[in-house]
């Protein structure tokens, strides 16, 4: 019987699971906490897919030509393609294992639309789709931990991968009660982990992906991809402790954004893009915005009192509950925050890594989404790249050959001893504040060859100081040896948007504002012994 | 303003009383001043002593998750939800979740909550109501975080041997309007784990951060 292990337990990482369960296989789950904590719980909007109930006129075709435009043609069409059309049998999976999903008078599933759609095809569960995914989800790897086919194990992290000759074995886990490295094998071994939020701080996001698995991975020989193309939301909160996000809607329902010049409210975005200006994309928003150098306001406040009650009822209880203010007093103060990483781990179509035996799914990979996307497009991916990955791994030939790793275990183990025993007062969250300024300063919404050389160097530092520092007892240790895989991801991400000399989608240079064609590819950076390689993928060889 | 913590070092040692100045705004939830308070260049207590950095778990920080449950001032509650202004007083008393065993100052090991559900075979399998009623109903008792606030506050439930609180009957509502096959067999494990020895106090109703109506799930599970 195969043995899977998967890190992380959000949406992707249990589809993956149950995928492997129903297929036999026997499946590690691990994380730090249960699902229920996972960043999934927090997508709100909805999940896409044309059904037999589709709006009249809408086809699989027009949802695969939305996905890559909006991704600026950048992703793999034969990827978007298995995507878009696997999307019916993933609402219907969805379906029969009991997912609350916003019904008609005939039980049939509601729809919306989201920017860039040319129909409505967001299947919804009111504002916490997400949330309703993990709760169907848990229920059915719960039928299969039952069974014995599925064992979760919290409280464990990932450390590095059991890589030999090329080749994944499975992976050293940090067990955070025993506080020693565990090495577990596998026939696979499939990262789940989520995006790289701590890479910036406060995100919209959950603080526990950080970017962390990726970063460590491609010092261990992964490819990444497309890195340069971050998501950021227009329009978010500031608050104490995070970045809150003010949904779309509050634009859809005439919201207007303005700054003010003395007492004058200027409407910047209407002044230059006209009545609809408050509509336009994400990107040009939060570029917009950025442009204007001032405290910019979105307001609500003209509209009815009912009519925000029952038409805006979360950002109403976002803004009270957390900032103190009455939308229906005041403007809300908001500022463009990253949202969603389009880069990470490259994957083939089946989900595989370049390094057999290792697989990455959901916001971790990077496949579907080209330069930007779309609303209602990541709770699919993570729900179909679960799936996908589940298949390659069952239809592989079983037989683990066997590796020596007892050397290398040996050594990180002493090396991680190390660790625990060299006390200092420095705390490793404080070189992550440092990153997070760094970041959100060089690799913001607008780039340009002086700023990314300037964030670079920055880093480099960051790196060298981050390999004098040992240990900060009084954190877990995974803050304290995660840190060197996030600033080599940072750097990463960095080097990808400098080699990138045009715009597209997510990613825009002041010095090279517009597309080219010769950058019609998706960026793939790899790592050899210290030393970064960008290069264009335009033979499309993530594309199998 | 004074911050009070009941701190624990491990699992298995002497928990103790350690408290900490706090001087910023009172505009701000009890996980954002812990993040204050945690990420100086170093932490210092009330006596002036550098002391240990407080360990909590947080993972969404605006109460979908669940992760931040916490006793603060005698309430169960989420920290990244409870504000320093709606506190009363000039002390904010903070201590792990009681009904779970501590692993770290603020950190408790909440897995008799899954344990229970799994054990007792709580899951919908395939969907097959019996009648299509009562959706929103279902929709809020879905949303549940599975954080243990409703256990903590529990008259009725010590450590989830045999009465396993209202995160259990609510799951066990869910399976039961979803697949009237599992009726008998849900219902069957919702009265012996639940329904024979609630004494509906229904305090977890007035902690839950989802607002779940549990009495409501209680009249539909007697239901036959």
């Amino acid at each position: 019987m195969k043995e899977i292990l998967i890190i992380g337990n959000g949406i992707s990482g249990m589809m993956c699971a149950i995928r492997c369960a129903e297929s036999g296989m026997k499946v590690k789950l691990i994380a730090p906490g249960p699902s229920e904590q996972s960043q999934s719980v927090m997508a709100a909007g909805g999940i896409n897919a044309v059904t037999e109930r589709h709006e009249e006129g809408d086809s699989v075709q027009c949802h695969i030509e939305d996905t890559l435009k909006g991704g600026a043609y950048l992703a793999g069409s034969n990827a978007v393609s298995g995507l878009c059309s696997d999307a019916k049998e993933v609402i219907h999976y969805l379906e029969r294992i009991g997912t609350v999903f916003s019904v008609d008078e005939h039980d049939h599933p509601l729809l919306r639309a989201f920017g860039g759609q040319t129909y409505k095809r967001t299947h919804y569960c009111g504002s916490s789709t997400g949330k309703h995914i993990v709760s169907a989800l848990v229920m059915e790897v719960r039928r299969f931990e039952a069974a014995g086919l599925i064992t979760r194990i919290l409280r464990h992290h990932f450390y590095s991968a059991l890589i030999n000759d090329s080749r994944c074995y499975g992976a050293l886990l940090y067990d955070e009660d025993a506080r020693v490295l565990v090495p577990v094998y596998s026939d696979a071994l499939v990262m789940a982990s989520g995006g790289q939020n701590s890479l910036f701080g406060k995100t919209t996001g959950s603080s526990r992906c950080d970017g962390y698995a990726a970063g460590r991975l491609f010092m261990q020989g992964a490819a990444l991809k497309n890195l340069e193309f971050i998501q950021f939301h227009p329009t978010t909160l500031e608050t104490p402790q995070k970045r809150m996000l003010i949904s779309e809607a509050v634009r859809g329902e005439g919201g207007r954004l303005f700054y003010l010049d003395g007492d004058q409210k200027v409407f910047f975005m209407e002044d230059k893009y006209g009545p609809k200006g408050n509509l336009m994309t994400r990107d040009l928003i939060s570029r917009e915005i950025m442009a204007t150098g001032k405290d910019v306001f979105l307001d609500i406040s003209f509209m009815d009192k009912k009519l925000i009650d029952s038409r805006l009822p979360e950002v109403r209880d976002i803004c009270a509950k957390y900032s103190g203010i009455d939308i229906s007093k005041k403007p809300i103060p908001v500022a463009p925050s990253v949202h969603y990483f389009m880069g990470g781990l490259a994957v083939h179509k089946d989900h595989a890594t370049n390094i057999p035996g290792l697989y990455a799914v959901g916001e971790c990979a990077s496949i579907y989404h080209g330069a930007n996307r779309l609303g209602g497009n990541s709770l699919l991916s993570a729900m179909y790249s679960g799936k996908v990955a589940a298949e390659s791994i069952s239809g592989e030939n079983a037989g683990r050959e066997s590796a020596d790793f007892e050397s290398y275990i040996l050594s990180e183990q002493k090396k991680f001893k190390k660790m625990l025993e060299a006390d200092s007062p420095f705390a490793a969250m404080h070189i992550r504040d440092l990153l997070a300024g760094t970041m959100r300063e060089h690799m913001s919404i607008v780039r340009s060859a002086d700023s990314l050389s300037k964030g670079m160097e920055d880093v480099r530092y960051y790196l060298s100081v981050a390999d004098r520092i040992h240990y900060d007892s009084s954190v877990s240790a995974y803050t304290n040896y995660s840190l060197n895989g996030i600033l080599t991801l940072a750097l990463a991400s960095l080097t990808c948007a400098e080699a990138r000399r045009e715009s597209r989608g997510a990613h825009y240079r002041s010095d090279y504002p517009t597309s080219l064609e010769e950058f019609r590819a998706a960026t793939i950076i790899t790592y050899n012994e210290g030393n970064m390689k960008v290069t264009f993928d335009r033979e499309n060889a993530y594309e199998d | 303003m004074k911050i009070r913590i009941l701190r624990q070092k491990f699992p298995d040692s002497e928990p103790y009383w350690e408290s900490f100045n706090y001087d910023g705004t009172r505009e701000i939830s009890v996980a954002g001043m812990m993040d204050e308070l945690n990420f100086g260049d170093d932490i210092i207590n009330d006596l002036g002593e550098k002391t240990d950095r407080i360990g909590w778990e947080n993972s969404c920080l605006q109460g979908m998750c669940g992760a931040c449950a916490m006793v603060i001032n005698e309430i169960p509650a989420l920290a990244c939800e409870t504000f320093l202004k709606n506190l009363k007083g000039d002390e904010v008393i903070l201590r792990p979740l009681r009904k779970f065993p501590v692993i770290h100052d603020l950190i408790v090991d909440r897995s008799v909550i899954h344990e229970t559900l799994k054990s007792t075979n709580v899951y919908i399998g395939e969907y097959n109501p019996k009648e299509k009623e009562d959706h929103e109903h279902q929709y809020t008792v879905a949303n549940c975080l599975k954080c243990g606030l409703c256990l903590e506050v529990c008259p009725n439930y010590t450590n989830g041997k045999s009465f396993y609180g209202a995160v259990y009957a609510n799951d066990c509502y869910l399976v039961k309007a979803r697949n009237k096959e599992k009726s008998k067999d849900i219902r069957s494990s919702y009265a012996e784990h639940f329904g024979n020895t609630c004494s509906k106090a229904l305090s977890c109703m007035d902690v839950c951060p989802m607002h779940i109506p549990t009495l409501s799930s209680m009249g539909k599970m007697n239901r036959r």
